[in-house]
């Protein structure tokens, strides 16, 4: 560059802002470089406890009572991952966790988008008192209600049983999925609802046929919270669910250092690797919707 | 996404939910289905004693089936209270001992006095005193463990190779042991700091007592002489023997991890210790801990759990699923388990049976629990431990709270 | 007039108004679920809630399934209790640390998140979906086999990088360290919710603005004062109030953590407190009144922030 300028004096002008855009495009990138180093070195915290869990799972019991610590195995072993799935129940168990979560999902979603809409494009007396509701249910300390809980699906003979534990999950989730997707209706643009109108829909037609395919992406972002919530949910589900063959992954995972015996420290690891999975696969598949989705939602709530 | 399939396909899955729900509603628990609740120790430890107690029962009592559903400790009892307050409490519970009083006491259990178990003239004294309140029986006596010291037997052997008699000794042993491993993490006895189970041995040791009963009201009593002096006593062998924080408790790690990983020559606990040693597990031995008095074993807390009829329970079918659980043939499956059967006929003289001749146990108050849970004692050893507090104050402390609590 | 015209008339009269309710009581049938699954399955429990708080209510009364009714002595016990006093301060206290640095750090982590290149954006936004789906119970069991003094991988890492000897430091031996570790947990099991919400939000604070803000000399603070925040404040004013609800009851890190042989009232949170007095002492009254007090206080305490809420989303 200093040579062009040296050769053509003339160029001097024209060189001079050129250079400082270089610079200042240098500086740009030195800058993202700092903060790509920052973004690697929060992602290493970050991700640590995670790493150290996988990591754990697949390395034989010595190196795992070892007093130094090897980041990766020398000798990396399946034997826990073996030993976690033939450990009694795990197949059911999983197939447990499955349904509670899809019926969780689906219903809470249903249900959820049919109130939001009210919330959202009607104008009613009481409404005011339903948002209250709503929110006052978010406060509700859980750990108080889990015997009357117990009591009320006893009374419907819902104890030890799936469905029970269905419609506890929906109770927990219902109010934050309502809220939220109130939000993500209001979103949509009042030009769209009225075009579906005139039309000579109804107003609820309108929302099935036009509006619906709009919000699907809140739905995706609200049933990601609603799985992790309910995949994840262990208070419940250990107190109403008494049988082993009818527990939920995460009491399952409790029998490994609910025993009095020794904890198993490889299997422990190895289990709640894959008890993550399933949640790490799904929200890969909606990845992308809910970066979206989540936006529309929370600004207009 | 095609949003009217994701509709159909949330519809389907949901209504196809219920169905499975309510198809496995009537699979539940039938009419003549026994209920029993194990702890997860039987199922790792000897599920053919359970499974042929099962077989015994089945073919006793045709048409009965039994559904052994495990629980865990830190949990059965949550559990336990809801199906209390829903009414549907299993048909038999198993139960740790210092839990039986509080639920005896609340009238959670039928009475068995009047039935005839096996061996019930020759049950384990200081296990069945747990399952009775008000002179009526509602806990027929399990099994018990005893609290042995397990040493890694190589360490001994370059220090002389020789069992202590007596505290005194073991604390010399301890400290030559130590001097050659300062390692930070390494313990000569690893002992955690709150582990009450320990330290109140100690206070037994020397004639103490955790609380006793004046004019039908309880009294704390680790404020008096002889428990101080056993505090004191266990503050010297924690110092000499265990590097272990002092506020450290024996589930996390538990002890036998801490030898798994090399980093003690040795530690006072269960019984079972040898089992989870990882690669010294053919280089330990057990011996039994010595008192202050040289040639006797410490008294030792002696854990264990009971059995118990829950109300709205099948009492006679349970009765005699007890009696089949309970039998020669199922104590001596225990026994050979490393565990202590409820019965002196087949007691012998391995090393954790002859710890348990010396023992103590909880004060029988139906609040002890709470003491328990409020972690009264844990908290008190770690002051003393830590120096925070001096023994006697500390001491004080929780005698007090120990008296309002158990007379609430 | 005929009496077909008149029939019409009529109709016409009373379609419409038949045509008002029907459509007055469309949102009323939309609700209708979510009321029918709410009353059936936490009715009842709410209705026990509050009885039981005036109840003498222990083990026995809830096996007999009869308490006795004892007015507001188990409010005035524990409103009488210092441990409760103590206890509300120590939590209020707790949730203040925990809600601030969760939307403290996920919000500067969002903005970072705009500032690196694509691929250390899709590490990052992978790293926060694996801590994001780590169940609650699961994460307690990374930490404590992380940090436990004996052989955890953390005490290593310090010594090793030479922060000092850590070898065989306890992380659980005093009140407030054994606060911090549940702090650390918490925040850290929270941030994804909140950076990816943030950063997601941040994508629809218009450029241009910025850049006219830019181009009048505005610096990083003021950009942010006066275009970003504006457009984010709804986001946050959901946040807020998330995170003081959920902090302010979190159970199971703080309980499972710090683990039932070390929870004392030296290092009780609410959520602790009330499990203890109510279930571990089988005292459901007592348990039944601390509960309805912590929801009268998370109410007050995020009132600001809810009413904010409501009034931001009137229906239009």
């Amino acid at each position: 560059m200093t040579t062009a300028a040296e050769v053509v004096p003339k160029a001097v002008a024209a060189v001079a802002p050129r250079a400082a855009t270089i610079r200042r495009q240098r500086r740009r990138r030195l800058r993202r470089a700092v903060w790509n180093v920052v973004g690697l070195a929060l992602f290493v915290v970050l991700v640590f406890p995670v790493f150290w869990m996988v990591s754990t799972a697949f390395k034989p019991d010595n190196e795992i009572n070892s007093l130094s610590p090897t980041w990766f195995s020398a000798r990396p072993t399946l034997e826990h991952f073996r030993d976690a799935m033939a450990r009694p129940y795990f197949w059911e168990v999983v197939k447990n966790s499955l349904i509670v979560v899809g019926a969780v999902v689906a219903l809470s979603m249903v249900v959820a988008f049919l109130a939001a809409v009210a919330l959202a494009k009607y104008r009613f007396t009481g409404n005011k008192l339903f948002v209250v509701l709503v929110i006052g249910i978010l406060m509700l300390p859980q750990a108080g209600l889990v015997i009357p809980l117990y009591v009320v699906l006893a009374k419907y003979g819902l104890t030890n049983h799936l469905l029970g534990l269905v419609f506890t999950h929906l109770v927990i989730l219902l109010p934050f999925a309502v809220w939220t997707l109130r939000g993500f209706i209001m979103g949509i643009p009042k030009e769209l609802e009225e075009a579906a109108m005139v039309d000579g829909s109804s107003r609820l037609g309108a929302f099935t046929r036009i509006l619906l395919p709009l919000v699907a992406p809140g739905l995706v972002a609200t049933s990601v919270f609603v799985f992790i919530t309910s995949w994840n949910e262990y208070i419940f589900a250990n107190v109403i669910l008494t049988d082993q063959a009818n527990q939920t992954l995460t009491v399952w995972l409790s029998y490994f250092y609910g025993t009095s015996r020794a904890t198993d420290w490889g299997g422990l690891m190895a289990a709640s690797t894959l008890t993550a999975i399933p949640v790490v696969i799904f929200f890969l598949l909606v990845q992308r919707k809910i970066a979206f989705g989540l936006t529309a939602g929370a600004v207009k709530a | 996404m095609n949003i009217r399939i994701f509709a159909a396909a949330a519809l389907v899955a949901a209504l196809s939910v219920v169905a499975v729900g309510v198809s496995g509603a009537s699979g539940g628990s039938a009419a003549n289905t026994l209920t029993v609740w194990l702890q997860v120790d039987a199922q790792s430890g000897w599920p053919e004693v359970v499974a042929a107690a099962n077989a015994q029962f089945k073919a006793q009592n045709p048409g009965w089936d039994v559904d052994v559903q495990y629980q865990t400790w830190g949990t059965h009892l949550a559990k336990f209270d809801a199906t209390l307050a829903g009414g549907n409490a299993p048909d038999v519970i198993e139960m740790g001992n210092t839990e039986m009083t509080k639920y005896s006491a609340a009238g959670a259990f039928q009475d068995l006095t009047a039935i005839s178990f096996p061996n019930k003239s020759t049950w384990l004294a200081g296990l069945a005193a747990s399952g009775r309140y008000g002179g009526k029986i509602y806990g027929v006596p399990y099994y018990a463990g005893s609290r042995v010291v397990t040493y890694r037997t190589d360490i001994w052997r370059q220090n002389g190779n020789k069992v202590p008699q007596s505290q005194a000794e073991f604390i010399a042993l301890a400290k030559k042991i130590g001097a050659k491993n300062t390692a930070k993490t390494f313990s000569p006895v690893y002992i955690a700091g709150t582990d009450w189970y320990v330290a109140m041995s100690f206070v037994y040791d020397y004639g103490g007592k955790i609380a006793i009963t004046r004019k039908g009201k309880w009294v704390g009593a680790l404020d008096k002489r002889a428990a101080l002096a056993g505090l004191a006593a266990y503050k010297r062998f924690f110092e000499a023997a265990s590097r272990a924080p002092a506020g450290s408790n024996e589930g996390t790690p538990p002890p036998y991890d801490v030898m798994a990983h090399g980093n003690a020559a040795s530690t006072y606990g269960a019984g079972w210790f040898t089992c989870c040693v990882g690669d010294y597990k053919n280089r330990v031995a057990q011996f039994v801990m010595p008192s202050h008095t040289k040639g006797q074993p410490i008294p030792g807390f002696l854990g264990g759990s009971d059995l118990a009829v829950p109300v709205g329970g099948n009492k006679d079918k349970a009765a005699a699923w007890i009696s089949a659980f309970t039998d020669n043939a199922s104590m001596t499956a225990l026994r050979a388990k490393g565990n202590i059967p409820n019965t002196t006929s087949l007691l012998g003289t391995s090393v954790n049976e002859r710890a348990a001749r010396r023992s103590w146990f909880v004060p029988q108050s139906k609040n002890w629990v709470n003491v328990e849970n409020g972690n009264v004692l844990r908290t008190m050893l770690q002051r003393i431990l830590s120096g925070r507090s001096s023994i006697k104050d500390a001491a004080s402390v929780a005698s007090d709270n120990i008296t309002y609590t158990l007379n609430q | 007039m005929t009496v077909a015209a008149e029939a019409t008339a009529h109709r016409s009269r009373r379609r419409p108004r038949l045509k008002t309710i029907a459509q007055a009581s469309v949102p009323y049938l939309l609700i209708l679920p979510v009321i029918v699954v709410i009353t059936a399955i936490l009715g009842y429990p709410l209705y026990k809630l509050v009885t039981l708080s005036f109840q003498q209510y222990g083990l026995a009364e809830l096996i007999q399934k009869k308490g006795v009714w004892i007015g507001l002595d188990n409010y005035s016990s524990v409103i009488h209790d210092e441990v409760f006093w103590r206890v509300l301060l120590r939590t209020v206290i707790f949730t203040a640390a925990n809600v601030v640095l969760t939307i403290g750090i996920g919000t500067l982590i969002a903005f970072l998140l705009v500032r690196v290149s694509t691929w250390v954006r899709i590490l990052l936004t992978a790293g926060l979906v694996l801590a994001w789906s780590m169940p609650a119970v699961v994460a307690v069991q990374i930490w404590v086999w992380m940090t436990n003094f004996e052989n955890g991988v953390l005490n290593y890492i310090l010594t090793e990088l030479h922060f000092g000897d850590y070898a065989g430091h306890d992380w659980y031996g005093s009140t407030f360290s054994k606060l911090a570790m549940v702090t650390l947990l918490i925040v850290w099991g929270a941030i994804p919710f909140v950076t990816i919400t943030v950063y997601a939000g941040l994508a629809q604070v218009p450029r241009e603005l910025v850049e006219a803000a830019e181009i009048d000399g505005a610096g990083p603070v003021r950009v942010f004062r006066d275009v970003t925040f504006p457009v984010l404040k709804p986001i946050f004013l959901i946040l807020t109030s998330l995170s003081i609800i959920w902090d302010f009851g979190v159970f199971t890190q703080a309980y499972l953590l710090i683990g039932s042989s070390a929870v004392d009232t030296s290092n009780y949170v609410m959520g602790v407190y009330v499990f203890i007095e109510g279930y571990s002492h089988s005292d459901f009254g007592r348990g039944a009144a601390i509960s309805l007090l912590m929801l009268l206080i998370v109410a007050a305490m995020s009132v600001f922030y809810v009413r904010r809420m409501v009034k931001m989303g009137e229906a239009s």
